[in-house]
């Protein structure tokens, strides 16, 4: 049989019930994604509006819940950031939803690899037994992995707009005081059920008015020397380079964070990347280092693995004509978390992780440059030089090797987060986990 | 500046009921549960105790033994366990595949050598709990009378809590927790470090706490189990997938991983 319209159509009805689809069936999707995974390059790209997802770990019914919350495919533009499976009780389920759903709708929905898909990794951390449980043996494992090994290691989010329009959704109970709805919205906090729980314009507080002042002047510079600092010919800037333009860089996503390896994009797309995840190098970097709060590259303490510091982040995004970096790969209890002067953000997608954390989720929204009418990003002077005295998208700057203070970086787009917590218990099929007593010793 | 978070967000998830207790003749038994901590009281509990927390921290968590009467308790909760863990990196463990990736990395990055805080990020502990009222605890040879916990007296009050869990970035697994079990005329909780580095160690250190309610005598036992990861391996029989999830499962590794250390005290609360 082969896996294609209405069987492909079939095949994804019955993975939205969480049920399984046949053997033979699982090896026909493997083999067509592998064949479209294969012409993609190691960083994607990708047109805004898209929306950016996190760790999803197997817990299906809270997948469910963030297509509810996010919108389905392929009415939204989905990116998920890797670490589909292991640890949910649904690994298989999720991650032969979403490969249906990417074989169904290839221009609507991107995977990247996480750390997680990998063979070794997978056989510790459940997705392994999850498949010899459901299926008696390994071969549908095995046919996960084969397509693993075909996943992007990034992508690159161009064409985002650097505000918001404002959502015109209630607001929730216990919202923060708004700005003014005419002003320049950069962020803006969701929950659930759509309401508005936090809305952030550009320059409104003084920390961010500072630090685009900083930008936005000209103070005297320790060393005049102009280095080579556009990246040009790198798909960061692309055919955009040089001309004045509204939007903000683009967007790289990728699933743990940056390398020492990697100082252009254009590094990780010469990466041979058709291979179990490796231990070391930069493909190995890409999917597990961590941002920190220290200057410059560190070792992890656990004697493998980079960490990197803010000034890491603003010269590689600066470099690349990149406004952000969106990563996932670590638990954080707000769903997402902004670093490093908003130049990194983590997104976590998986709400009640494992089920007993308690923390909720969130999704990243990015809006297409041009379709928020009347709320494009100019140059004003308004704020006594706030962001009147650089042109975005202009390269020729100048900046010193070893400060990263005057580095003229691309406007960040505008982020609307829609957080999410865990599906309801009773949506799960299963009753909520009470410790039943028994007599340990 | 580093987060910009829409806050606050009520966490609170349907069917964390934060506290449950029940009184014995005079000893009150309590166990909260709440989420893992937010990032600002995680940012406070990073810099009071030095190190960075795992990944998810119940630090609002406890499992606690009072007797109010006489002001005497004892407490198990994430702060105090955590601040007995190494923090100045001298008992540091490295991941299964660090000299491998050291000696690489050494070609390319020498200029990459410091070491980002060093501490013990398996977060092993040997708490044995937060005392605080008199009497205190004495050195005893007097066991904990394991045959009367053995037998099947009902179970009036049962729970377990997390205080903590960290994934040891995918390098196996590293948690404590408490759980308590409560009859009539006894109790017994059970505080259990897990800790499995794969490729390399393997940490199990109980304490039990046993509450005998007549005679207000309380038996502490603490007892540290330690393996390394090669020699659990060959000595597990079965399948490889059984030996998965024997290697997760601490109950069925006490008979692979030898005690290295053990320690008994005793108090009498009347």
């Amino acid at each position: 049989m082969s896996i294609g319209g209405s069987d492909l159509d079939k095949a994804i009805a019955q993975l939205r019930a969480c049920r399984p689809i046949p053997e033979n069936q699982v090896r026909e999707l493997c083999y067509k994604a592998r064949e479209l995974l294969i012409e993609e390059g190691n960083v994607v790209g990708v047109d805004a509006p898209v929306t950016i997802c996190g760790d999803i770990h197997g817990q299906f019914h809270d997948l469910m819940e963030l297509f509810r919350v996010g919108g389905d495919v392929p009415d939204t533009n989905y990116l998920f950031m890797g670490d589909f499976v292991d640890r949910g009780f649904y690994s298989l389920e999720s991650f032969l939803l979403l490969l249906c759903l990417k074989v169904r709708y290839p221009d609507r929905i991107t995977l990247i690899r996480g750390n997680h898909e990998s063979r070794q990794i997978t056989t510790v951390y459940g997705f392994y037994d999850e498949c010899v449980r459901k299926y008696g043996s390994a071969n549908v494992w095995r046919y996960c992995c084969d397509v693993f090994d075909f996943l992007a290691l990034g992508a690159l989010v161009t064409g985002a707009a650097t505000s918001l329009s404002p959502t015109e959704g209630p607001l929730a109970e216990n919202a923060e005081a708004m700005p003014d709805i005419d002003a320049d919205i950069e962020i803006e906090t969701l929950n659930s059920a759509g309401e508005v729980m936090f809305r952030y314009a550009r320059n409104s507080d003084s920390q961010t008015s500072e630090s685009s002042q900083t930008l936005g002047s000209s103070p005297a510079r320790p060393d005049p020397t102009p280095t080579r600092v556009g990246a040009a010919g790198t798909g960061a800037s692309g055919s955009s380079n040089g001309t004045s333009r509204n939007e903000g860089g683009a967007v790289l996503c990728v699933h743990g964070g940056l390398s020492p390896l990697i100082d252009t994009i254009d590094k990780i797309r010469l990466l041979d990347r058709k291979q179990e995840v490796p231990h070391e190098g930069a493909m190995c970097d890409l999917l597990w280092s961590d941002p920190d709060d220290i200057d410059g590259w560190g070792l992890s303490p656990r004697g493998a693995g980079f960490l990197f510091g803010g000034d890491i982040v603003k010269r590689f995004n600066h470099n690349n004509d990149i406004s952000l970096i969106a990563r996932a790969h670590q638990l954080v209890m707000e769903g997402f978390k902004e670093m490093f002067d908003n130049t990194i953000v983590t997104v976590w997608s998986a709400p009640n992780y494992c089920y007993r954390c308690g923390n909720v989720a969130a999704i990243l929204e990015l809006g297409e440059d041009g379709s928020n009418a009347g709320f494009q990003r100019r140059s004003n002077g308004d704020r006594g030089g706030g962001g009147g005295g650089w042109v975005l998208g202009s390269n020729d700057g100048t900046s010193t090797r070893n400060s990263t203070d005057n580095l003229r970086l691309p406007e960040g787009p505008g982020r609307r987060y829609r957080v999410f917590e865990a599906a309801p218990q009773d949506s799960r099929g299963m009753p909520a986990k009470k410790p039943v007593a028994d007599y340990f010793l | 500046m580093t987060t910009l978070n829409g806050q606050p967000l009520n966490t609170h998830v349907p069917g964390h009921d934060a506290d449950t207790s029940i009184t014995r003749d005079g000893f009150k038994v309590t166990v909260r549960k709440l989420p893992i901590l937010k990032a600002g009281p995680v940012e406070d509990m990073t810099q009071k105790l030095g190190i960075t927390p795992p990944e998810m921290i119940f630090g609002d968590n406890l499992a606690r033994i009072e007797h109010p009467q006489n002001g005497w308790n004892i407490e198990f909760n994430a702060f105090d366990a955590l601040d007995r863990v190494d923090k100045t990196g001298a008992s540091m463990l490295k991941v299964s595949y660090s000299k491998e990736w050291q000696k690489n990395r050494q070609k390319q990055f020498e200029e990459i050598k410091e070491v980002v805080k060093p501490f013990d990020w398996s977060y092993s502990t040997d708490y044995k709990g937060t005392t605080s009222g008199t009497p205190s605890f004495e050195p005893t040879e007097k066991p904990i009378p394991i045959q009367l916990l053995m037998r099947r007296d009902p179970i009036l009050f049962y729970d377990e809590v997390m205080l903590y869990e960290d994934e040891l970035a995918d390098n196996g697994i590293a948690m404590l927790s408490c759980k308590i079990r409560v009859m009539a005329q006894r109790m017994l909780l059970l505080s259990r470090f897990f800790m499995r580095l794969d490729g390399v160690l393997f940490r199990i250190r109980d304490t039990r706490v046993y509450v005998e309610f007549e005679t207000g005598e309380v038996i502490r036992e603490y007892t540290a189990r330690e393996e390394k990861y090669d020699t659990v391996r060959k000595a597990v029989p079965g399948s490889p997938e059984d030996v998965l999830a024997i290697m997760r499962d601490p109950n069925q590794l006490f008979a692979y991983v030898p005690i290295v250390e053990k320690s008994l005290d005793r108090a009498v609360i009347k």
